[in-house]
């Protein structure tokens, strides 16, 4: 039987040395530019013939659009839709890696914690950078919470500097996680099928229903990722 | 967590059959794996380095290109729908200005016809008037100039009574004393006995 963990291995298809540092285009480099290609080809696709009233494709790309700018409205205000195509970027780029990531033989590069890790920090050193720069200093008094009492504050302000770096990590890794430990769990059930012969049709069974979950698990990972962005967005403008 | 627990629990009857089966793949993970190959710092670079053009790439290219189309159907349909909606407002309020017209058309005219009725019935009224004044001062006329006509016929009746009265008045007087009496004292004689009499 296969090793549940050798799908994650990154394979090398053509190798990149700049300044010894290995660069190699991988087939999650691979898979992350296919991503983009179906991302772009969806919207470009879906809006072709631009109608007054959307066929099929045409309402895919507009449900999208409207479900983010209707995610960054709720969660984030109206001044959190200057970051609309940022966070719509974001959204589709974490969707189409985990949905892609769920057919045979694709790799599923948000299953790395380096890049999850890698966008949420990005998405953290952003934020807070956007945070000082509408607030300016003022805008470390958001570690402070409101109405807390003068004696608490010594102890309430680091717990606030905590929970609030622990953001990209939790952020990279409840991705990283889900996305890990489906795969692997399909990877095991789907062992089983050859393993017991005859009786493989039960594992099989649970495999079509894990693959189910999974697709679910990849809308909301996705969903769950962008909706803390704009939580967080909506920290960084209007504080609390 | 809750999801894994689920899926473990349905698939509990092929976990127990397949336990020989996974007790050997557990060993194998464990000799033959070096750890999790998302640890492996070695291809943290190329993915950072890939994650960054791809990303950078798809946000390039919603930015300027697919995101701004999307922007414009939607604005177009909602362009569409306010048009349409400002046309049905324009024509209910066109359609709300005839009728008033029309109302005002149609009192128009039935105060003009009411007018034409109210005088065309003075005028007949006045024109009935008129004929009937003219009808009685005809009548008025007639009868005057028929009481004139009596009145004249009676003075001449009178006037002829009275010479007849002269003249029977001679004749008798020359009968009775056969003396012709003149006529100017006939007449006074009879002036004096109508007199006597009236």
């Amino acid at each position: 039987m296969a090793d549940p963990l050798h799908q994650f291995v990154i394979n090398p298809l053509v190798p990149i040395n700049v300044a010894g540092l290995d660069l190699s285009f991988t087939q999650s480099s691979l898979w992350m530019m296919i991503s983009v290609g179906a991302a772009y080809g969806l919207v470009m696709l879906g809006t072709r013939h631009a109608a007054l009233i959307p066929g099929r494709l045409q309402s895919v790309v507009e449900l999208a659009y409207e479900f983010i700018a209707g995610l960054i409205k709720d969660n984030a205000g109206r001044e959190g839709m200057r970051y609309f195509p940022a966070i719509f970027t974001l959204f589709m780029f974490i969707l189409f890696g985990n949905m892609l990531g769920l057919v045979p033989m694709a790799f599923t590069f948000t299953s790395h914690i380096i890049v999850t890790f890698a966008m949420a920090i990005t998405v953290f050193v952003l934020i807070t950078a956007l945070g000082f720069a509408i607030h300016g200093a003022h805008f470390a008094h958001f570690f402070v919470p409101a109405g807390a009492p003068k004696a608490m504050i010594p102890l309430l302000v680091p717990i606030e500097i905590i929970s609030y770096c622990v953001r990209p990590i939790s952020l990279s890794v409840r991705l990283f996680v889900n996305m890990m430990a489906g795969h692997m769990m399909l990877k095991v059930f789907a062992g089983f099928v050859t393993a017991l012969g005859v009786f493989g049709f039960a594992p099989l069974a649970v495999t079509v229903a894990l693959l189910g979950f999974e697709v679910v698990v990849a809308f909301l990972q996705a969903y769950i990722f962008t909706v803390l962005t704009c939580i967080y967005l909506h920290d960084a403008i209007h504080m609390h | 967590m809750q999801r894994l627990l689920r899926s473990m629990i349905t698939s509990l009857p092929a976990l127990v059959l397949a336990a020989p089966v996974f007790a050997q793949a557990a060993d194998e993970v464990h000799e033959t794996s070096a750890g999790l190959p998302q640890l492996d710092p070695s291809s943290f670079p190329s993915q950072i380095f890939w994650l960054a053009v791809s990303f950078l790439l798809l946000f390039w290219l919603f930015r300027t290109k697919a995101l701004p189309r999307v922007g414009e159907v939607l604005e177009s349909r909602q362009d569409r729908i306010a048009a349409d909606l400002d046309r049905a407002t324009k024509l209910r309020e066109e359609a709300e200005a005839a009728l008033v017209r029309y109302q005002k058309v149609v009192a128009d005219a039935q105060a003009k016809a009411s007018g034409q009725i109210a005088a065309t019935r003075e005028r007949l009224i006045a024109e009935n008037t008129a004929r009937q004044a003219e009808l009685d001062a005809d009548l008025a006329a007639k009868v005057e100039a028929a009481e004139q006509r009596i009145q004249a016929a009676r003075d001449a009746a009178l006037a002829e009574l009275h010479s007849v009265a002269v003249e029977v008045a001679q004749a008798a007087t020359q009968r009775l004393i056969g003396r012709e009496v003149p006529r100017a004292a006939a007449e006074a004689a009879l002036a004096a006995v109508t007199k006597e009499a009236a």
